[in-house]
């Protein structure tokens, strides 16, 4: 079915113009602005939902003479990160409603909120890479305002600067990925494109065959894989770019919940799955398993380091973030199947897992994990909800990322079994971070059970309002666990397994490896690869290894969770220095402080002379640098100057009085001097618009400098005699900014008036009296044509006039009030 | 044709301009900018064809459009007049006021002020400014 593109451009929309009001509704609802705002998510999800079954590309025209267009497409990959968006954005937006009971800066809150939403739909539904550059930044815009919600917190401060440093750099490399993509598309497909899907799109199944010869011939491929492989692994915090995220948990929970696990962190697995059907091949995969694997256990093992439960959450975030883009990263169906179902669980149990930690930490009044324990005591439907969620995050059966990890032990051992030696270490480093990934979250779980510490005190049940979406999220995830197990005994989870089918033939299938067989996956060859995506209980003999390795990890995760503490110690010691990606960060960010400071020491010293001298200048260089690029050559054709003819000398004349007045301004010994000396400058103006034939210039211009002159002597009765005497050398160093400004005014005078350029007065004076219906042009120009500049020259004045007035006449009264 | 006389006298008024901008008495500052402006409006005319066409108007049939200068150039300049008229007096009346509330109108005093005033001494001296 086509795609209805009023949808689009609403669900894209709504949340930007929701967010835009948000100030005037928080005037009206005040606190349950989080209700207006819940609704505004839901009415997009209800949009999303209404895609349903629809695939295909739409656009609006935008910068037509880029070739830029707002080019939307709907397939599988799509609708997940739309609906985890929306979806969980409703959730997030009604629990708000509870946890941010009393903060400060709501309106600004809901605000940021919704409009990352409409970002994070943009960035699902682009489908031209400018529009998915566009919202890509906006997503880590929103994510800045968001982290540093408290704005007078310097660890806020500094998280929220740290991600956006890092983000929004990502975001530049892929820039710069999706321009040589836009170069390469010209030979490959014949025109320069930026549209990723509709006509001529590079994504297209009969086209990324193409792209992805003409990368290979050209050398281009691995600069591509890397420049956008860098910008999602900013994005999806990846090793050892991940440093911003655990900082980010400044940001209030919701946040955390919403944007750093269920949605923004996504965009960057969006991004790798987006592109798998274009660049997948040994590249890709050398590439995207090492560093999916590489962050997956890493980040798995400073979460065991970690002290505080949103600060192992946020490492654990990173870790499955890994665990995605390397099932992304291999080639086969069951590495599509990874990365496309991994999404949907660690987005169920992630942001289960921070609503969890939000109650703990508002109820209990502490993050720090070794201050907690015995909580199911006081909070047990929280508990219940922690088990489900925690224990689906660790892996284990029945629960629902056991399937998922499932499939990634899976693509490893396939991958092993094909290419053998060496590659026997991907399965094992699969296995390694995931008995990490085993202990944090049992340890996490942990924190519900044994003996309560007496510091704790009594814990507070939350309000309804804040369990809610937690367990709608933790039964969400608890039901697609069930469906695995009843699907070994053959009953599906139909929905879901379409879904998740489609989403995987939205990443390419099984790609063939090599450049021809892409495009086979894409369309007619993604049923012949099998697109039908089904998950259970390991039962079959080919199901066995895979099956080994995640008992392997359970048990010896089991048995290393004994020694947890001593774990945790010995990590936390060891982590530090320059073993940290923080350190090089830190390093970088300290060293360029100076620096800063040195530059705005010379730049504001709230003195008028430094200011102009440094516009001034930059202006003369700026000039005269573009004159030197555009090599123009200046002509001083004296010769012109002859015959001297009578209104020659008169205008000359004129000119050289000016510039007598202008001398005299300058020596002028006292004020009263200075501003009849410029009076003489103004009239001899006056008489050379005469001279060139601009008589309603002369009589403006004669009023204005009587005007000018009556005011000028009316202040200066008020004000003291001070002149400011020059010293030598300050005459000299300005003398030579004056001369440079004046020999730049000069060229340029030169250069100007040297070409005729085309002119559009020959329209005015032929029309000026069969349409003005007046003989002076200059006249029908100012009240007919362009009648609105008028009318703003009109506004200047009169806002002069009142500033005037304020400034003289409300003086007492503006300083009283 | 290449305004030779032009580009020199306005190279001149632009130096002159710049040269009271970048001076310590307000007043002083206010007419570089006066003369600034003035300038940029000669420029602007000097654009606009200096000999030969007539003068801008047409009679009253209309019928056939003679060779007069732009009138287009001239309809901005006229505009740029009058607001360089208003910024003029609202700089004036500013300069004023900045006496009133600070007792001087030194730029390098005004600028020491804000500085005594402000709590935190993180701005240098430095930066070409001692007049």
């Amino acid at each position: 079915m086509a795609v209805n593109l009023a949808t689009l451009l609403a669900v894209v929309g709504l949340p930007f113009l929701a967010a835009a009001l948000t100030p005037f509704v928080y005037r009206f609802l005040g606190e349950r602005t989080a209700y207006y705002a819940a609704a505004v998510a839901l009415a997009c999800l209800g949009l999303v939902a209404s895609l349903f079954g629809t695939h295909g590309a739409v656009s609006v025209e935008w910068i037509p003479t880029l070739d830029v267009s707002l080019r939307f497409y709907v397939d599988g990959l799509s609708l997940l990160i739309a609906t985890l968006a929306s979806g969980v954005g409703v959730l997030i937006l009604t629990y708000s409603g509870a946890y941010m009971h009393d903060e400060p800066g709501q309106a600004k809150y809901y605000a940021a909120l919704l409009a990352f939403m409409g970002s994070m739909l943009g960035v699902a539904f682009a489908a031209d890479m400018i529009v998915l550059f566009l919202f890509w930044e906006l997503t880590s815009l929103s994510s800045y305002v968001l982290i540093g919600h408290y704005q007078r917190a310097g660890p806020s401060m500094y998280a929220s600067r740290k991600s956006m440093l890092i983000t929004v750099a990502g975001g530049l490399f892929m820039l710069a990925g999706f321009l040589v993509l836009h170069a390469v598309s010209a030979e490959a497909l014949g025109s320069a494109t930026w549209a990723l899907f509709g006509d001529g799109g590079i994504l297209m199944p009969e086209n990324a065959a193409a792209m992805q010869t003409a990368l290979a011939d050209q050398g281009l491929l691995v600069p591509v894989l890397a420049l956008v492989g860098i910008g999602a692994a900013a994005k999806s915090a990846q090793v050892p770019l991940h440093i911003w995220l655990p900082n980010a948990m400044e940001a209030p929970t919701p946040v955390s919940a919403f944007l750093h696990s269920a949605t923004m962190v996504k965009a960057g697995v969006y991004l790798v799955g987006r592109l798998r059907p274009l660049l997948g091949g040994e590249e890709w995969t050398a590439a995207f398993v090492a560093l999916g694997l590489l962050t997956m256990t890493v980040a798995a093992i400073l979460a065991v380091a970690a002290t505080d439960i949103k600060e192992l959450l946020a490492y654990s975030t990173a870790s499955h973030l890994g665990l995605i883009v390397a099932g992304f990263g291999f080639t086969s169906f069951y590495g599509a199947e990874t990365g496309a179902f991994h999404i949907v669980n660690h987005a169920l149990f992630k942001a289960a897992l921070f609503l969890v930690a939000g109650i703990v930490a508002h109820e209990a009044g502490t993050r720090a994990l070794n201050e907690l324990g015995g909580l199911r005591e006081d909070l047990p439907i929280t508990a219940g909800i922690a088990v489900i969620a925690g224990l689906g995050m660790a892996g284990v059966p029945p629960f629902n990322g056991f399937y998922s990890k499932e499939f990634l032990f899976k693509a490893a051992w396939e991958y092993a079994t094909v290419h053998e030696g060496v590659a026997f270490l991907v399965p094992v480093v699969a296995v390694f971070g995931s008995i990490f990934t085993f202990l944090y979250s049992i340890r996490f779980v942990a924190m519900f059970f044994g003996d309560k510490p007496d510091a704790l005190g009594h814990v507070h049940s939350p309000p309804a309002i804040m369990l809610g979406p937690p367990a709608l999220l933790a039964t969400l995830a608890a039901v697609v666990g069930i469906g695995g197990v009843t699907a070994t005994f053959g009953v599906h989870l139909e929905p879901l397994e379409t879904f998740v089918a489609s989403v995987i033939q939205a990443t390419g299938g099984e790609l063939g490896g090599g450049a021809h067989a892409v495009a086979a996956s894409g369309a007619a060859g993604a049923a012949a690869a099998g697109s039908e995506f089904t998950y259970h209980l390991p039962t079959s003999r080919e199901s066995l290894p895979a099956a080994t390795m995640s008992a392997i990890t359970i048990v010896l995760g089991a048995a290393a969770y004994t020694e947890y503490d001593a774990l945790h110690a010995r990590l936390d010691e060891l982590i530090s220095g320059p073993l940290t990606a923080n350190y090089y960060y830190d390093g970088l960010t300290d060293g360029a402080n100076p620096f800063s400071d040195r530059v705005r020491n010379a730049v504001q010293t709230r003195r008028l002379r430094t200011y102009a001298t440094w516009t001034l200048a930059a202006f003369v260089a700026l000039t005269l640098g573009a004159y030197a690029a555009a090599e123009v050559t200046l002509a001083l054709p004296v010769g012109e100057l002859l015959p001297v003819t009578p209104p020659k000398l008169a205008v000359w004349l004129v000119l050289a009085l000016a510039g007598v007045g202008a001398v005299m301004v300058v020596r002028a010994n006292s004020h009263v001097a200075g501003v009849l000396t410029l009076s003489i400058l103004g009239f001899m103006v006056a008489i050379f618009y005469i001279l060139s034939k601009a008589p309603d210039l002369a009589l403006t211009q004669l009023v204005v400098e009587t005007l000018v002159l009556v005011i000028f002597l009316l202040v200066l009765d008020r004000l003291p005699a001070f002149y400011g005497n020059v010293t030598r050398s300050t005459a000299l160093r300005d003398g030579v900014l004056s001369v440079a400004v004046g020999a730049t005014v000069a060229i340029t005078v030169l250069l100007a008036t040297a070409t005729r350029p085309d002119s559009i007065a020959s329209y005015f004076v032929r029309t000026a009296y069969p349409e003005g219906g007046g003989s002076n042009i200059v006249n029908i120009i100012l009240v007919d044509y362009r009648a609105f500049d008028t009318m703003g020259e009109i506004a200047v004045v009169s806002m002069a006039a009142l500033s005037i007035i304020t400034l003289i006449a409300l003086r007492e009264r503006g300083e009283t009030q | 044709m290449t305004e030779v006389v032009l580009a020199a006298v306005l190279g001149f008024l632009f130096a002159v301009g710049t040269f009271l901008v970048l001076r310590r008495d307000v007043v002083r500052v206010v007419w570089g900018v006066s003369i600034i402006s003035q300038a940029a409006n000669v420029y602007l005319i000097t654009m606009s064809s200096l000999g030969g066409a007539a003068v801008p108007f047409v009679s009253a049939g209309g019928a056939d459009a003679p060779a007069t200068v732009d009138p287009l150039v001239q309809a901005l300049v006229l505009t740029a007049i009058v607001i360089g008229f208003g910024t003029t007096a609202f700089a004036l009346v500013l300069t004023y006021r900045t006496y009133e509330e600070h007792g001087t109108i030194d730029m390098l005093e005004l600028a020491d002020g804000t500085e005594e005033a402000e709590t935190n001494g993180a701005v240098a001296t430095d930066g070409g400014a001692d007049e």
